[in-house]
């Protein structure tokens, strides 16, 4: 039996945002718990490999494929039913260590579900989090300070872009940011600090992918904790996906490698249920998930570093999951 | 005894902070973390008095005045001397509470309201925060301009009945939440670092004098209401009147330490010390002060630099009573926004640099 502060040490550790492997002891928590731990990480698209190491334990048998992806099987047999969520977001990686220590961005790559033109302008003057080699690593994007604006000129009218974006750790020169493990490709994002408002309602960056991701989790663990990892019928596999904003990279991966599917639930928030379901992808592997639905948690806010969910409605997603995983679902 | 001591004091307070860096640099950070971490919009600045109160030497004894100036007077005697760092920080007022339940807010002090568009939003209820966010713009077009038109805040109601029911009030403080977040080596980030870390330096500087060495009265000034226009210390300038022989605006010398600021004025780097700022908009200190300054700082091992930077400073709402102001700052950062970073080492030093002269001037 496994004391109660030391889950309480992994929670914490979970919520932080640099992922640390979870144990499985958290089985109980609901969709609404883990929607508020997942939304304090990060998985930059192409860098979500911590993301994934902690799902790989939140779901005992699950195990990662080729393209990184997070993937459970369940059952044998007809139909074939896919039920994907994606994991990654929109962020940064270094793109330089300047002489004095700054560091300067790029964008990580955009095909589907190309973020609004004031995305990148949520990092200016924020606190943003550096995942180095040695850990995650605190840190600044620069601003003008208003003062030395004054009877000269302010900045800019048009939006800040990331090539506007010098992050500043702390260090003071290129040699102290090496020491602290960071270099050129070391992810950046935002610093997740999920935040409650209302009644029930989360507000975190990418607050919806990662809230139908926690629903998504919490159907799976609920299920197969009651049917001893057995779906109702056939073959259902359950993957969290990577590098969907790279044309569904993760998602076509587990489509060539464990289908053909009869169909594939993409559970998302609204915008990447509805950007997937449009997308123009390739034929072979498209066809290979078969019909795509999708479980679609509604956000406000959306796309910002306060995109907002109902917690309810999470649960309510989750247990339509559920629902569709036993096979009792009129979808 | 006493007075040996208080030399060796001295002494160890004059050497390079970097002998004693890890003991002089936690002492910095526990004073300065937990000012960061309450909240003070302008004219609500009364969760930041009792932390400043909370961190006191025990000795001290404090009084408020109407206008909610926090006072320390330490010796006896004229000339006074006053040292003036203020604890509001820039933020928002709650204006009206729409029939949606949103807040409308009004700005208190100058900053770029882009920095809490779409950000987490803490109302400062007497019943304590309730928390929301700032509404981003309802659509951006193709080419939005950078700045926001007038945003609210929304903490999750749909009735104004159901806002006034979380003791939602209009007058009431709105600020982003904060936290105090220390980066590499010494360096430390963290909203209303303007002018907490004064806050801290008097704090520190006050912690490490002897009362009895003071020669005359010195006054240790908490202020209210200096992002809005000096409000508090011109109260307090008037209380004092004449009796004021200087003053020592302790606040933010806000540097072009930035790849981003241009370079033709507060070149003064983080992390190698304070800085007297001898000239920003609203005060020039006389040179030969300057020059004193400096000198007493070289005396002590202290390192200071000097330079002009934008702002004004609640020192100079002293000047219609004759009295010159003298304010020293330290190297700040991305002022005015929730990145605000500062040097430990600086922050340390600049107390050192208030001690002496409140022993020494």
């Amino acid at each position: 039996m496994v004391s109660r502060w030391k889950v309480r040490l992994a929670l914490s550790l979970l919520a932080a945002g640099p992922a640390k492997a979870l144990p499985a002891q958290t089985a109980g928590a609901s969709a609404a718990d883990l929607a508020v731990r997942l939304a304090g990480m990060t998985a930059v698209t192409g860098y979500e490999q911590r993301m994934v190491d902690t799902l790989l334990t939140l779901l005992p048998g699950s195990e990662r494929d080729r393209a990184g992806d997070a993937v459970l099987a369940l059952g044998t047999g007809v139909p074939r039913r896919l039920a994907a969520c994606p994991v990654d977001e929109t962020g940064y990686a270094v793109g330089q260590v300047r002489p004095d220590g700054w560091l300067t961005l790029h964008r990580s790559p955009v095909r589907l579900r190309v973020p609004g033109p004031l995305f990148d302008q949520q990092i200016e003057g924020q606190r943003v989090t550096v995942f180095g080699r040695r850990g995650a690593v605190p840190g600044v994007v620069a601003i003008r300070s208003i003062h030395l604006t004054r009877g000269r000129a302010s900045i800019p009218n048009e939006p800040f872009t990331s090539d506007d974006a010098f992050v500043d750790i702390g260090a003071a020169s290129a040699r102290e940011v090496a020491a602290l493990g960071v270099g050129v490709l070391s992810p950046v994002a935002l610093a997740k600090r999920p935040h409650r408002y209302g009644s029930d309602r989360l507000a975190a960056p990418m607050a919806g992918r990662r809230a139908a991701c926690a629903a998504l989790l919490a159907a799976v663990r609920r299920t197969t904790a009651g049917q001893g990892a057995a779906p109702a019928r056939g073959t259902t596999v359950v993957a969290f996906v990577v590098e969907q904003q790279l044309e569904a990279r993760g998602l076509l991966t587990v489509a060539t490698t464990r289908g053909p599917f009869d169909e594939t639930w993409v559970a998302d928030d609204s915008a990447g249920v509805a950007a997937i379901q449009a997308a123009s992808l390739p034929a072979g592997p498209r066809a290979a998930l078969g019909r795509v639905h999708g479980w679609a948690v509604a956000t406000r806010y959306s796309g910002t570093a306060v995109e907002t969910v109902s917690l309810g409605e999470v649960e309510q997603t989750s247990a339509k999951i559920a629902d569709w995983l036993r096979g009792e679902a009129g979808q | 005894m006493k007075r040996p001591v208080i030399a060796l004091l001295g002494l160890a307070l004059a050497g390079p902070l970097a002998a004693q860096q890890p003991a002089r640099i936690a002492e910095a950070q526990a004073v300065l973390a937990p000012l960061i971490e309450s909240y003070g919009v302008s004219g609500r600045e009364g969760p930041v008095r009792a932390t400043v109160e909370r961190l006191l030497p025990a000795w001290a004894r404090t009084e408020t005045d109407t206008a909610g100036n926090l006072w320390v007077r330490v010796g006896k005697g004229d000339p006074v001397v006053v040292f003036v760092a203020h604890m509001d920080e820039i933020g928002f007022l709650v204006s009206g509470i729409r029939d949606d339940g949103s807040l409308d807010i009004t700005r208190r002090g100058g900053f770029f309201p882009s920095l809490f568009e779409a950000e987490p939003a803490l109302v400062h209820t007497e019943a304590g925060p309730v928390p929301g966010v700032f509404t981003p713009r309802d659509s951006a077009p193709a080419s939005p301009r950078r700045m926001p038109g007038p945003f609210r805040v929304d903490v999750g109601t749909t009735s104004r009945a159901a806002t006034e029911a979380l003791g939602v009030k209009v007058g009431q403080g709105v600020t982003m939440p904060k936290h105090y977040t220390r980066l590499a080596g010494t360096r430390a980030s963290g909203r209303a670092m303007d002018d907490r870390v004064g806050c801290t330096a008097l704090l520190l500087a006050l912690r490490h004098l002897d009362p009895a060495r003071l020669r005359h009265e010195v006054v240790f000034l908490f202020s209210v209401r200096e992002e809005i226009g000096l409000e508090g210390a011109a109260a307090a300038a008037a209380a004092l009147g004449t009796r004021t022989r200087r003053v020592h605006a302790i606040d933010t010398f806000v540097s072009a330490d930035s790849p981003l600021e241009p370079q033709a004025f507060a070149v003064a780097p983080i992390g190698h010390g304070p800085v007297v700022r001898a000239l920003d908009q609203s005060s020039v200190t006389p040179p030969a002060l300057v020059d004193s300054v400096v000198a007493l700082a070289r005396a002590r091992g202290i390192p200071l630099q000097t330079g002009a930077t934008n702002g004004g400073n609640d020192g100079s709402v002293f000047g219609p009573w004759g009295v010159p102001d003298v304010p020293i700052g330290w190297p700040l950062r991305y002022a005015h926004s929730p990145a605000e970073v500062v040097d430990l080492g600086d922050v340390a030093h600049l107390g050192d640099v208030i001690a002496a002269l409140a022993e020494r001037w």
